[in-house]
């Protein structure tokens, strides 16, 4: 079985989040880590692999810094690992599906796995979208999954309960939190991973040079207001209470 | 409070990249087909993810539930059997002692791993720390035979490991041991009688044997040390062809209950109560004149353990200072003395606070430089192809051995101290964990040889072996460094300060080669002191030559850079230890040519 696995480096979730001088947000100095839910996608995959064999193929669009999300799959267990350097190419998710689904259709495929969404940009499209371009079904917000010939039967949250669907392969499945428990790479993985193939693409290799554009633009970013103080109110309960009332109505006006 | 342990490898990347030559180490033939220097950050940053991950969280069973011995049994928390099966399976255990194992890392890089390891979770980490000595000495003393016989088990984690040394009477002295070995009709096995006692890992539930490595002496042997012999001595037989046979008469009578480290069972062990108890003699039986082989045989393993020692304190000194430095930046408390009406301040800013920060941290980092300096000495002993180099780097090692083991853990207690003090009555409190990183480094100044013992062998052998030639190379290469900073911009009062302290430690070198025939009791009533300002001197110079790095670096980057801080930080760090530590030497200077002896005048029943 091939198993692809998109997946994105993030800032990591201790990182400060800073804006640089043009306004967005700063990258020099921060800590970048594999997406967590991306980690679930690559486990998931090498716990199919383990099983039933195969090949696990680690893809991501980004600049030269994800190839340490990458390493960090391929030690984990992955066979090889493809980046796209989208060059000078704006991205947002209409470009990155659109440049993921032409990677990995020149790959062969039986299940693509990616994290449900990213932590920094939270949009939970990218995959869903690669799924429509390639023609193939998705199902996403997964916590389980198995897989037994050509179909694959997948536990999935919805609102207040999960929901068991069952699919034919190829086709896409996004990891949620509980899906499994992440491996940490292992000394020989580490080891190893540097001999595994990375391949590296631009988008002229793909064909796509100057044929991908984001729909979307950002127009600007904005930190968080600061958490103000909060108030701690001395004296006796009922006393207390009498005053929280009356700043809860005056001060806060929320009542 | 051990779930947000917080540590960061940012030292040692600046380390590793750009103040040692590690390149050099990951070229010989050992590496070159395994490791770059790419490859540094993925391992430091994996292994300190392992570090907070995994191996912190456990740290609070060690002190909470501890070992345990109930109905002749040791007990370890359920956690750390996960925690050890973990560390096994990754390659963070036992098969990095291995000198076969693909991928071996270079000790300069596993070092590191340990010292994250031993951060998160010291009582935890001798578990498998002790199967390194335990498994070298079977590698360097056994037999085929032998090596065939436990090492497979011991390089996998199956078994553990001790060092069997100390008794109820005899711990610095053991020459004195009465652990006694008989001989039988099989030349390489003895019947073994007696007892051991604080055997660390002497008895636990980890693993399903434990291969003692253990000092007695012979029938005939020459007393003291000389007459000492080494044996492997199982918990459980083990068959010619490596698999188990009937449990070895070695009992557990006890573990201690201690002030740290209490995940971590010490026991003390009955060897031969029934008098069917086994050891296998590493090495020849005693010679004609009663002189055996076990004292030198142990001491490889020891040198280990006794740089081990000094990385863990380093470790436990750099947790409790990184918890210090957190709560300082949340606890707000105070004015500041310049804004008296100003508004209430956190407690970074208060001067006293910085002092106290700068103290941890100008002392965690001069010890770090010498232990990392020491692993590039380890590596190049090693594994360099160059006969001479792996020489120099031996006489190099000698020196640095008793340093590195006495002086972090000697200043761990005074580090920790601050920064309970930074926590101000937090501190003192079991809420906080910096009570407990005090707690766990006291042992450290203690065990692997106390530290006086460790100052005696400076003083009393390093400084004179090969006629006193090791000493003075290691020492020329201290006063070069210095004088290769000479000109460091901004750093002249530094140099000037460096160079007069290598003048003063020549004075105390010269006083005591003087002085001790006279009276000998001032070698052991100043060693100490004379270690300390070894080290000083040493861990100034190291800090020098990174500060004149980082200096480098930001030229280059600028004050503008994001990392701008860190090189920042090394070299006013660099700056407070050479200003404010280092003249501590020229104190213990004047102090040793004043040459009081009224510690020993004094008449017992005055004390
Ligand atoms: C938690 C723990 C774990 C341990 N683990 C092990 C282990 O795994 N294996 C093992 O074999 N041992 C182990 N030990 C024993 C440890 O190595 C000894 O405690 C240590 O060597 C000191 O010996 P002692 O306790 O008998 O003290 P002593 O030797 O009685 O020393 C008491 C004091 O006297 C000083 N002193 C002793 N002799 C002299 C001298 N000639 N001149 C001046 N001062 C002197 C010492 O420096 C010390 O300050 C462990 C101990 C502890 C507490």
């Amino acid at each position: 079985m091939n198993i692809v696995v998109c997946l994105k480096q993030t800032f990591d979730t201790e990182a400060k989040i800073t804006l640089d001088a043009g306004g967005k947000i700063e990258r020099k100095g921060v800590s970048l880590i594999m997406n967590p839910y991306d980690e679930f996608a690559v486990e998931e995959a090498l716990r199919l692999k383990e099983k039933d064999g195969g090949e696990v193929t680690v893809i991501s669009v980004g600049e030269s810094s994800a190839q340490d999300a990458l390493r960090q799959a391929l030690a984990m267990g992955a066979d090889k690992a493809i980046l796209v350097d989208p060059g000078e190419a704006e991205l947002d998710e209409y470009a990155t599906a659109t440049i993921l689904a032409k990677a990995i259709s020149g790959l062969e495929y039986d299940i693509i796995l990616g994290g449900f969404r990213a932590i920094d940009d939270g949009s939970a499209q990218v995959a869903g979208r690669v799924a429509e371009i390639l023609n193939v079904p998705v199902v996403n917000v997964v916590t389980k999954l198995e897989v037994e010939g050509g179909k694959a039967v997948a536990t999935r949250e919805i609102e207040g309960g999960s929901e068991l669907v069952e699919v034919a392969l190829p086709a896409v499945f996004t990891a949620q939190k509980g899906l499994n428990e992440p491996r940490y790479p292992s000394m020989k993985g580490i080891m190893k991973a540097k001999k595994k193939p990375m391949q590296k693409m631009t988008l002229g290799d793909l064909g796509l040079e100057g044929q991908v554009a984001a729909k979307v633009k950002a127009l600007s970013y904005s930190l968080p207001e600061p958490r103000k103080a909060g108030k701690i109110i001395p004296g006796e309960a009922a006393e207390a209470a009498r005053e929280l009332a009356k700043l809860l109505r005056e001060e806060a006006k929320v009542i | 409070m051990s779930s947000n342990f917080i540590y960061s490898n940012r030292d040692h990347k600046f380390i590793l990249k750009e103040w040692l030559n590690t390149e050099k180490i990951l070229n010989f033939d050992a590496f070159k087909d395994n490791y770059e220097m790419d490859d540094i950050d993925m391992i430091l940053d994996e292994g300190l993810k392992v570090a907070k991950e995994v191996v912190a969280p456990t740290n609070i069973d060690g002190d909470k539930i501890g070992a345990k011995f109930e109905d002749g049994k040791v007990t370890t928390p359920p956690s750390f059997h996960k925690l050890y099966q973990f560390m096994q399976e990754n390659g963070y255990g036992n098969s990095q002692f291995d000198p076969d194992e693909e991928g071996k890392l270079p000790t300069l890089l596993h070092i590191a791993l340990e010292e994250f390891f031993n951060a998160a979770n010291p009582a935890f980490h001798p578990y498998i720390g002790l199967a390194k000595g335990a498994s070298n000495l079977i590698e360097l003393f056994g037999t085929e035979e032998d090596k065939k016989r436990f090492l497979p088990k011991m390089y996998s984690g199956e078994w553990s490991g001790t060092m069997c040394l100390t008794e109820p009477c005899c711990g610095s002295d053991v020459g004195e041991i009465t652990t006694k070995a008989f001989a039988t009709e099989d030349p390489r096995v003895y019947k073994i009688k007696g007892t051991k006692c604080f055997i660390t890992a002497g008895d636990h539930d980890l693993t399903e044997n434990i291969i003692h490595l253990l000092l007695a002496k012979c029938e005939g042997a020459a007393p003291g040390t000389k007459g000492i012999s080494l044996f492997i001595v199982p918990k459980i037989w083990v068959n010619e062809d490596g698999s188990l046979g009937e449990p070895n008469d070695v009992t557990t009578v006890a573990i201690e209950h201690k002030m740290g480290i209490k995940g971590s069972a010490t026991a003390m062990l009955s060897f031969g109560d029934e008098g069917t108890c086994r050891g296998i003699l590493l090495g020849n039986p005693p010679d004609e004149n009663g002189k055996a082989e076990g004292m030198a045989q142990m001491f490889v393993m020891m040198n280990g353990a006794r740089q081990g020692t000094g990385l863990t304190a380093m470790a436990i000194a750099q947790a409790a200072y990184n918890y210090a430095l957190q709560y300082a930046k949340e606890r707000v408390q105070g004015k500041s003395i310049s804004n008296p009406k100003g508004p209430r301040v956190r407690i970074i800013e208060h001067e006293d606070i910085r002092r106290m920060l700068l103290f941890q941290k100008s002392i965690i980092e001069a010890s770090r430089a010498m232990i990392m300096k020491n692993s590039y000495y380890i590596d190049l002993s090693r594994y360099s192809n160059d006969p001479e180099e792996r020489k120099m780097a031996q006489r190099r090692i000698e020196v640095n051995n008793p340093l590195i083991k006495a002086y972090p853990s000697d200043m761990v207690w005074q580090t920790t101290a601050e920064a309970i003090q930074v926590h101000g009555g937090y501190g003192f409190t079991e809420e906080y964990p910096v009570a407990q990183c005090a707690r766990d480094s006291k042992i450290l100044s203690i065990w692997e040889g106390t530290n006086f013992i460790q100052s005696l062998d400076l003083v009393g052998r390093k400084w004179r072996l090969d006629n006193g030639k090791i000493f003075a190379e290691w020492f020329k290469e201290v006063a070069e460094s210095i004088e290769s900073n000479k000109d460091l911009e901004g750093f002249a009062r530094e140099y000037e300060i460096m160079s007069k302290a290598v003048g003063a430690y020549r004075e105390i070198q010269g006083f005591i080669a003087a002085n001790f025939a006279k009276n000998i009791k001032i070698v052991p009533l100043y060693s100490t002191r004379v270690l300390h300002a070894t080290a000083m001197l040493w861990g100034g110079s190291l800090l020098l030559e990174q500060a004149a790095v980082a200096l480098q670096k930001i030229q280059e980057l600028g004050e503008n850079h994001f990392d701008y801080p860190f090189y920042q930080g090394k070299v006013q760090t660099a700056r407070f230890y050479i200003r404010n530590i280092v003249p501590e030497i020229f104190k213990i200077a004047e102090i040793i040519k004043d040459c009081d002896t009224s510690a020993v005048d004094i008449l017992e029943e005055g004390l």
